[in-house]
């Protein structure tokens, strides 16, 4: 069932149109029989053909559709290429292939990932190998979960190894996903749809179970196999998660073959997302089932400025040594970003001259062009920086401002302010500078700033305290103005969001002009969330016992049984069951108010709500 | 049950408060012609009793006889389809509801609603097509779309159903809508008419009511009539037999209002604020509406500053009140004003006492 092609690699394309990205000596592109994939439209049309390093590896190919794909997860990289028409364009002509594969490194010494880590991974190889070989199907772990940033060469550290070894590396590579209309296409020819996740399942039930079958041709030297699943496939909703889980959880305990699973770990800033919790979720439950994980760090900056201009010698392309630094620093350890990059900043020249200097490809936010306008051209392409919302919140509340005024402003300068509201300059960016890097939403930014900013203020100076709040009430002004009916106009709404985000910040940093000594503080989740989601929850109530007025043929204002219906009714109610004394007239609320307390224990914010912030 | 529910009148004939306008209201409908209606007035005022003793004057016992129903509307709005879940109550004559439950999506229902019941009208004793009334609850808040809607309906339908609405403060409802409707005030009613009524009560219930207590009862009601009744009855269950001089039992919340006043008055510091956040959080939390929160608090403050300041907190108060209705998050405004208040406390007594 399974066959085995001896080429050195297959690519898998769907419509081959310009053939000038191709290295056209050493690879050859198939394309699919036509009954598995001819059907796929896809929206960049210069899918970058990437070839690959030649090696042992080999594909399989088999008869159900979409089964192993190799192809390299760049989309990043074919959006920036074939985002920018102009600039790919104009630098086709001396740029022949992405210089991301041209230099992926061939040999151990050339990573440049940490070698403990390249070392600790290659060793585990090396002894499941020989065990392997030696006592096949003995119960030891098989897989190894190797985690990190995308671009610290998670990927490429397992092809390098398994060149090294010899070893034959059998890929899952995530399909491309089946676009509607192509569906629509397929179900006349009678096709049926098989999500992703059910590919998978599949694919790890049978190399779970039947191992990999080696052809009859390379029976003589039976290469050692290597199993490599890169990018798990995106699940959504629980259920699915939840079989994506027990599926690998089987493959962890039983499998034969060394296996390595990448997961690349997204920037923390994103991980209210879902999907980055659950894969750490996931990771938990792998490493539970015994299987060996090792993080991958961000690639140091030394590293990835030796690879860098390694590179640029053998392009032979003059780069100083400030500007790779620079290139560097940008890519935040993401080596593939870096060498990219620098790709781009030769062809540089030709994009300037081609006016595509904004050109769309750079899908990053508002703060990238504010660099790009303050540090120039150099700044065009980087990572965008990020901070986390708490770093971001402690930089607003801790309000650390220079010493002393910079004389040097001349008068004609500055704007003339009477004293009492002149304030010193801030010893950080811009604020709205630091909201964008902290991806901060308005809303939570707010009430985050609202909760906590009071510790902040020096306990004599009830002045600021009032200054700030009344910001604050400015900023829930700005955030409720033209609430629901602006839903259309969602620019609009974008405009207040940022400006009730802004004077929200600005009013704590100027408001707090007595700030409290520093100490350590922890930054607190936002009790208004739990009082709003219980006092909801009330008036849920209240609204269903409404009718208890009037006899039940008519209803009452949420408002009037609030406050008098509810007060009267529970007094009455302790005096019946013999509370004799007026002090059982506390406030009663409480039992409430711990129900509710618990059930946000399990929430999902409660596990930020203790997060510490230090003194900078 | 509640002595304010057994005691209420059930006709228009039993009212004892605001009999002359139950004497109009009964000469309206007995000429068959109903105008829309705008009953406003006070909490406690007795608005909604009026409205059912009408109702019964109109249909009769089955006007009592009601359903609650918990419906979901399917509303077409242009692209999308939105869902909308309201509670009405309604009997074979008039439908009631507060269509302000469902936020902003009110003006939707308001449409749904009377057009569907426009479709099915009943049709009376001799063979007339009747009309069905549509009671709507706090028609002050309700959106300024859901008023412009509410107005184009009333016309539209004015056939086939007739609305009577009901609403604390006339100010905020659309001059449009007010101008089609006949506006009835119910004031708030006299501390001397409260204690006729609390004595109307208490000559049923059989109690002997000592001089002057039911006046002060009635004093401390706030001239509201159901807040007196309640109170009355708590005081009987309280104590009974009644002395004059018996302590009338506060309404937990308000307590804890004057409770938050006192903290602020002893100690005016942020720490001290965020203690307060904590109360007016749990205050929130039991749907006190903050609007009457900022009131109890200012009436509270009043009571025990000094008269130059005086001003100056109903200003703030009144500002933060505005604020309040326009933002979305009443803490936000509520503990500005409570800042506000520190602030200027603080300052007036280190002038004064140095």
């Amino acid at each position: 069932m399974r066959k085995m092609r001896d080429t050195n690699l297959m690519i898998l394309s769907s419509d081959d149109e310009d053939d000038c990205d191709y290295k056209p000596n050493s690879h050859r592109s198939y394309t699919k029989n036509p009954k598995s994939r001819s059907f796929i439209t896809r929206t960049n049309p210069r899918q970058p053909k990437k070839p690959r390093v030649s090696g042992s590896r080999s594909r399989f190919s088999r008869d159900s559709p979409n089964l192993f794909e190799v192809g390299f997860p760049e989309e990043d990289f074919e959006e920036l290429f074939s985002g920018s028409k102009v600039s790919a364009g104009s630098g086709r002509s001396n740029v022949k292939e992405l210089w991301v594969d041209k230099y992926k490194p061939h040999s151990l010494e050339e990573l440049a990932v940490h070698k403990k880590k390249v070392e600790e991974v290659k060793s585990w190889f090396e002894e499941r190998l020989k065990t392997t070989k030696n006592l096949q199907g003995n119960l030891i772990n098989n897989v190894v979960v190797i985690n990190g940033k995308a671009g610290v060469g998670k990927s490429t550290t397992i092809h390098v190894i398994a060149s090294h070894f010899g070893a034959r590396l059998c890929e899952w590579n995530t399909p491309t996903p089946t676009i509607w209309q192509e569906h629509v296409h397929n179900t006349n020819t009678g096709i049926q749809y098989t999500s992703k996740l059910d590919e998978f399942v599949n694919f790890i039930e049978k190399i779970r179970k039947y191992g990999l079958i080696p052809s009859s041709s390379s029976e003589d030297t039976k290469p050692s196999i290597m199993l490599l699943i890169d990018d798990l496939p995106m699940t959504n909703g629980r259920v699915a998660f939840e079989r994506l889980q027990s599926c690998l959880l089987h493959l962890v305990r039983s499998t034969q073959l060394p296996t390595a699973i990448l997961v690349s770990d997204y920037d923390e800033a994103d991980s209210a997302d879902h999907t980055a919790r659950r894969l750490e979720q996931l990771q938990l439950s792998l490493e539970n089932a015994g299987a060996c994980k090792v993080s991958f760090n961000p690639i140091t900056i030394n590293s990835i400025k030796k690879t860098l201009s390694r590179i640029c010698r053998q392009e032979q392309c003059s780069v100083t040594d400030e500007q790779l630094d620079l290139i560097a620093k940008g890519s935040g350890g993401d080596i593939r970003h870096a060498i990219t990059s620098l790709q781009l900043f030769c062809v540089k020249p030709d994009l300037v001259l081609n006016g595509s200097y904004s050109t769309p490809s750079y899908s990053f936010g508002k703060e990238d062009d504010i660099d790009a306008l303050v540090s120039g051209i150099s700044f065009l392409f980087g990572r965008d920086e990020t901070l986390s919302l708490f770093h971001a919140l402690g930089k607003f509340l801790h309000n650390k401002r220079e010493t002393e005024v910079a004389n040097a402003i001349t008068p004609g300068d500055a704007f003339l302010v009477q004293e009492n509201f002149s304030r010193l300059p801030l010893k950080m960016d811009a604020p709205e500078k630091i909201l964008c890097q902290a991806h901060g939403q308005a809303r939570p930014v707010t009430d985050f700033l609202h909760e906590n900013v009071l510790d902040f203020i020096s306990d004599e100076a009830m002045d600021d305290a009032w200054h700030v709040s009344s910001y604050f009430s400015d900023s829930d002004l700005l955030l409720s103005s033209f609430r629901g009916m602006l839903a259309r106009y969602n620019e609009a709404e974008n405009v207040l969001q940022s400006a009730a985000a802004s004077v929200a910040v600005r009013g704590v940093l100027f408001g707090n002009s007595h700030p409290s000594p520093p100490r350590w503080r922890a930054v607190q989740k936002p009790k208004l969330w739990q009082a709003e989601k219980s006092m909801l929850h009330n008036q849920k109530e209240i609204a269903r016992q409404r009718f208890i007025a009037y006899n039940g043929s008519s209803s009452c204002n949420v408002s009037d049984v609030a406050t008098e219906y509810m007060p009267v009714l529970k007094w009455l109610e302790h005096r019946a069951s013999g509370f004799e004394d007026n002090q059982a007239l506390v406030y009663c609320n409480k039992t409430d108010d711990e129900s509710c307390d618990r059930m946000s224990l399990d929430d999902k914010e409660s596990d930020i709500s203790d997060d510490e912030i230090e003194e900078w | 049950m509640l002595w304010v529910d057994k005691y209420r009148p059930k006709t228009l004939d039993q009212v004892i408060v605001h009999q002359e306008i139950a004497e109009n209201l009964k000469k309206l409908v007995t000429e068959q012609d109903c105008p829309h209606l705008l009953f406003y007035g006070p909490s406690g005022s007795g608005k909604k009793t009026l409205i059912m003793a009408l109702l019964r004057q109109i249909f009769g016992t089955s006007a009592e006889k009601v359903k609650v129903e918990n419906r979901t509307w399917k509303i077409d709005a242009g692209s999308r389809t939105i869902d909308l879940e309201l509670t009405t109550l309604s009997s074979t004559n008039h439908v009631e509801l507060s269509p302000s439950d469902v936020g902003f999506q009110d003006r939707y229902i308001v449409q749904e609603i009377i057009k569907e019941m426009a479709k099915n009208r009943p049709i009376d004793t001799k063979g007339k097509k009747g009309y069905k009334v549509l009671v709507l609850n706090e028609v002050d808040k309700l959106s300024r779309e859901a008023q412009h809607s509410l107005r184009r309906t009333m016309e539209k339908y004015s056939a086939s159903c007739r609305l009577i609405l009901c609403c604390n403060s006339s100010s905020k409802v659309t001059e449009a809508i007010r101008s089609r409707c006949l506006n009835v005030r119910i004031n708030a009613p006299k501390e001397e008419q409260i204690v006729k009524v609390l004595e109307f009560i208490g000559k049923k219930e059989g109690l002997q009511l000592p001089p002057g207590f039911a006046a002060r009862i009635a004093d401390k009601s706030n001239r509201s009539l159901r807040r007196a009744i309640l109170s009355f009855e708590t005081c009987r269950v309280q104590q009974y037999p009644f002395s004059s001089n018996q302590a009338i039992p506060p309404m937990d919340w308000e307590e804890y209002v004057s409770e938050i006043c006192s903290d602020i008055m002893r100690e005016q510091s942020p720490k001290r604020l965020f203690q307060v956040r904590g109360k007016l959080y749990e205050l929130l939390i039991n749907c006190i509406p903050p609007e009457i929160i900022l009131k109890k608090l200012l009436s509270e403050l009043l009571k025990k500053l000094d008269e130059e300041l005086k001003h100056e907190v109903c200003h703030w108060a009144a500002y933060y009140e505005h604020r309040m209705r326009m933002g979305q998050k009443a803490i936000f405004h509520l503990e500005a004003f409570l800042a506000k208040f520190m602030s200027i406390y603080k300052a007036f007594l280190i002038a004064t006492f140095g």
